[in-house]
């Protein structure tokens, strides 16, 4: 008789959650999108970086420019291809943020980590940290953020202790760029996803419908779907579940519901239990390629990258586009970059709590720690504090992605803290920073005037010229005009700069992507 | 049991009556949601511009319990032998409830706050639900939250509370505990939320670095998407640090359990005592979703640490605003739906509909369970459910109407037929 399987309790769902749903709208009429703080000013490769990667910094900028945007976006959606050292180093510090099912099982059994202990999805989530602010793969870092929201497993979880690194590495970058049918179905035979959403304790005897649905309603067709099709979903993956000795996935055909299905178009006789699994993956090619998900898709990688209201006719094309190159993702995103909604959309959207900070590391230079993971480490939970640490949404739906989700006062407070933080290197302390102080970092000379000190710091920082009213306001900080002499031993150039690089970064300008 | 692939298992049941909304209705929400200065942030300077009267009635406090509360665990129909026979594995015995009567009593964890109900402050109402119930998480909540079935409302119904009554500044309408405001508060009205009365401070202000005034200053012309939250945080920086500057201990005594509900309820306390104007706090207490492992009732198990955990801190709250405190406060708990009446497999239940609500404050006639009860028996269930009798919003009506000084509830649920239970008296 072999022991029980460690029954944890559903604690990951929903846990102390705020709003559900919390894409879904306010305005009971749409206006136009208002004006930008400053569009007319950011140049298209400014533009493209602020939305295809964590924030622009100055190499990336060069870089960008001596590419273009076609060739940016090549060397981009070949990943593999580019070189990514400070990621590699990191990783290397992070042994089980990308560990094999097997690796971390392993480390247990070598005494080094505890059973069931969250070490190994904390090291995922510090690593998914560093590899925004740090990795040369940008736009596969965004993309792969995407996906984390879109078939979320919330990290940590309870069950996810051996297989929730897995499920980064095995299947969300390992086709985030490739077709979602492909990414449907490795994600529905992996013991995180099954686990999460409890598909492994659905049996025959017992179906639990809790994946079934999600996998309609949120990973594929939406709510199109009747309640029908949930209970004959739920009834077809009985049998798709986890070998609890060894947390690998496995098919039980022991425990399969045999008998024919009909959800939404999908018909199959499943009249054998061992051809249960060939079935269920049936399923999921048809609803990764039924039109309503290719929409959803479409849709979704247009709040994400273009506006919280989605210009229809490019999500039309997108997802025409989805569909006609069988569910390839690489295709869809070239395709919205360098689409005119994309180019005419610049300072549309406006950054969440957690691409705030890791945009501030960026452009303030700041690097990995020089040994040791504790500065990239406290990132981690200082994304946290602003409500947002990677991968962590309690919920199967993922992060809202809207400006409205989260315009809380209390959220700006919070990214305004950190801004200082990191500009004044008061926490984290351990990472590397671009100069012994800041003011070497940016004014290689210093301005003459507060004004120019402003301006100085703004294209720097930002990479716009602020209003005169704002530059005023900034000078006024100091009680000075922008007119006001600037001398090199001033505050503002020295001690203070901390407080005004914060400003910067607190103003609309810098929210706004 | 004889499983066979049409077996009448409630997982297996057809849902009849669910409505869902279809694909165009969520494509709507999801395009509205981020309209760069849409009316939510429009609304919000506005009424900012505004004065009103002043507020006299109860502070509201709304207790979300997300992930579906089990409320025929909390509050148990243990005169229906349709009961333990659906519950076989984790239904409460008889002889462990305290407190209640012939037909209802309450799960042994909640023996914190029995006191509370034979006082009369603590009270239930059963066979709650919405009329368009969902099974799905999302669904439920967006719904439970909009709180405006067949309309096209778009607004929470905590944030029409706060328009109706005129609110003007943020600390009265405050979600504690979290930094995100629930779905309930979305729409034009000021709000705010917090994680912590502490916590809430900008890094780096003194009396020579005006860094609040100049972010002010920053964001004059932005759109209001960003400028509206920018300046509601500008304000309630003053306020908060003038509630920190005066320091604070609970009352009577009272002890709040370890943890985000009993920091949270603490936070609210000290905000009613503070008399900043607090018409409504909404306070979040999540992991409900009891598939697995809800258990029988012994320390250790999922149901019984939760309430244990919800009732010292209720037991607490109340302790500390002491009676006449109490007196000016409405709590009540609300979640998304309830859970099937059959156990399922693995110890727990699966989502299903009717639950129950309960109220705290002066104003709760308490001591008893309100509303109509439906039956468990077989043929009395909705689709393996307990069916809904009670809609939650009459009870929430009922608190605006005879504690918050609303006459008309119509402006914060349209559609609602009135229905008063009688559970509350009148201010």
């Amino acid at each position: 008789m072999v022991g029980p399987v460690p029954l944890t309790s559903r604690r990951h769902l929903l846990r102390g959650a705020a709003a559900a749903a919390t894409v879904a709208a306010v305005p009971a009429v749409l206006a136009a999108p208002a004006p930008a703080v400053a569009a007319a000013t950011v140049s298209p490769l400014h533009h493209l970086l602020r939305r295809a990667t964590y924030g622009p910094t100055p190499a990336s900028l060069a870089e960008a420019a001596t590419l273009g945007v076609g060739g940016w976006l090549d060397r981009q959606l070949n990943p593999s291809a580019i070189a990514d050292p400070v990621a590699d180093a990191l990783l290397a510090r992070l042994p089980l943020a990308q560990a094999s099912v097997a690796g971390v099982r392993a480390a247990v059994t070598a005494g080094t980590l505890k059973r069931y202990g969250w070490e190994a999805m904390y090291q995922l989530g510090v690593a998914t940290v560093g590899r925004a602010a740090w990795s040369n793969r940008q736009l596969l870092e965004a993309v792969v953020e995407f996906w984390s929201n879109h078939l979320c497993v919330t990290n940590p979880f309870d069950e996810g202790w051996d297989n929730r690194p897995d499920y980064d590495r095995a299947v969300i970058r390992r086709y985030a760029l490739g077709r979602y049918a492909d990414l449907l179905k490795a994600s529905a035979t992996h013991p995180a996803m099954l686990s999460y959403l409890d598909n492994r304790h659905s049996t025959k005897y017992k179906p639990n419908e809790n994946y079934a649905r999600e996998l309609l309603e949120l990973h594929t067709v939406g709510t199109i779907h009747t309640e029908a099709d949930v209970v004959q979903a739920a009834r077809l993956l009985t049998g798709l579940t986890v070998d609890w000795k060894t947390g690998a996935f496995q098919y039980d055909a022991a425990t399969h519901a045999t008998g024919a299905v009909k959800i939404l178009g999908y018909r199959h006789a499943n009249a054998t239990a061992a051809g249960g699994r060939a079935a269920a993956l049936g399923l999921l090619d048809y609803l990764a390629r039924h039109p309503a998900t290719a929409r959803r898709i479409a849709e979704k990688l247009c709040v994400r990258f273009v506006s919280d209201t989605p210009p229809p006719a490019l999500v039309d094309r997108l997802a025409a586009l989805y569909l006609a190159r069988d569910t390839a993702i690489a295709p869809v995103l070239r395709a919205l970059f360098t689409s005119a909604e994309f180019a005419a959309s610049a300072g549309a959207k406006v950054r969440g709590p957690y691409e705030d900070m890791i945009a501030t590391v960026r452009t303030l230079g700041l690097g990995l720690d020089a040994a040791g993971v504790e500065g990239v480490r406290a990132l981690y939970w200082m994304a946290e504090s602003v409500g947002q640490a990677p991968l962590a949404w309690g919920q199967p739906d993922g992060y809202p992605d809207t400006a409205a989700a989260w315009a809380a006062p209390a959220g700006l407070l919070g990214r305004w803290n950190n801004h200082l933080n990191l500009a004044a290197g008061w926490w984290p302390e351990e990472l590397v920073r671009p100069a012994a102080s800041l003011t070497a970092a940016l004014l290689p000379t210093v301005p003459a005037t507060y004004g120019e000190l402003v301006d100085t710091l703004t294209d720097r920082l930002v990479g716009v010229r602020f209003a005169d009213s704002h530059r005023a306001a900034l000078a006024g900080f100091f009680g000075k005009q922008p007119a006001s002499t600037l001398r090199t031993t001033d505050g503002a150039a020295n001690g203070a700069l901390p407080y005004l690089v914060a400003l910067i970064l607190d103003s609309p300008y810098f929210a706004e992507r | 049991m004889n499983p066979t692939p049409t077996c009448g298992c409630p997982e297996n049941t057809r849902v009849a009556g669910l409505t869902r909304r279809g694909l165009l209705g969520r494509a709507a929400a999801v395009g509205a949601a981020g309209t760069l200065g849409g009316l939510a942030a429009d609304g919000l300077a506005s009424s900012l511009a505004f004065a009103a009267a002043p507020y006299t009635g109860d502070t509201l406090v709304v207790l979300s319990l997300r992930g579906g509360f089990d409320g025929l665990s909390a509050v148990v129909p243990h005169g229906d032998p349709a009961y333990y026979q659906a519950r076989p594995g984790i239904g409460v015995p008889k002889a462990r409830l305290v407190g209640g009567d012939a037909m209802f009593g309450l799960h042994p964890a909640l023996a914190p706050v029995l006191p509370l109900w034979r006082g009369g402050q603590l009270g239930a109402v059963h066979a709650v639900g919405q009329p368009n119930p969902s099974r799905s998480h999302f669904a439920a909540m967006e719904e439970l939250e909009r709180a405006a079935a067949g309309t096209s409302v778009r607004t929470g119904w905590i944030d029409r509370m706060l328009g109706a009554a005129g609110a003007t500044s943020p600390f009265q309408g405050v979600a504690v505990g979290d930094s995100l405001a629930p779905r309930s508060m979305r729409g034009p009205a000021v709000d705010l939320s917090l994680r912590s009365i502490d916590g809430f401070q900008l890094a780096g202000e003194g009396a020579r670095r005006p860094m609040a005034a100049t972010v002010r200053a920053l964001y004059d012309g932005a759109p209001s998407v960003l400028a509206a939250p920018a300046t509601a945080a500008v304000d309630a920086l003053g306020t908060a640090a003038a509630l920190k500057a005066a320091g604070y201990t609970p009352a009577n005594g009272a002890v709040y359990p370890a943890g985000k509900l009993g920091a949270a309820l603490r936070d609210v306390a000290r905000l009613v005592k503070a008399q900043v104007g607090l018409m409504v706090a909404s306070v979040d207490f999540g992991d409900w979703d009891m598939h697995e492992g809800l258990g029988t009732p012994v320390a250790g198990q999922s149901m019984y640490d939760q309430l244990s955990t919800l009732a010292k801190a209720l037991a607490a709250f109340a302790a500390d605003l002491g009676p006449e405190g109490l007196g000016n406060v409405t709590l009540i708990t609300l979640s998304e739906f309830g859970r099937r009446v059959a156990e399922n497999g693995s110890r727990g239940a699966d989502h299903g509909h009717g639950n129950a609500m309960l109220l705290l404050g002066g104003g709760v006639r308490g001591g008893r369970v309100y509303g109509r009860w439906p039956g468990l028996a077989p043929a009395k269930l909705v689709a393996g459910d307990l069916a809904a009798t009670t809609d939650y919003r009459a009870v929430i009506a009922e608190v605006l109407a005879r504690r918050c000084g609303m006459a008309s509830p119509a402006a914060v649920f349209p559609s609602l037929a009135p229905a008063p239970l009688d559970a509350f008296t009148a201010r």
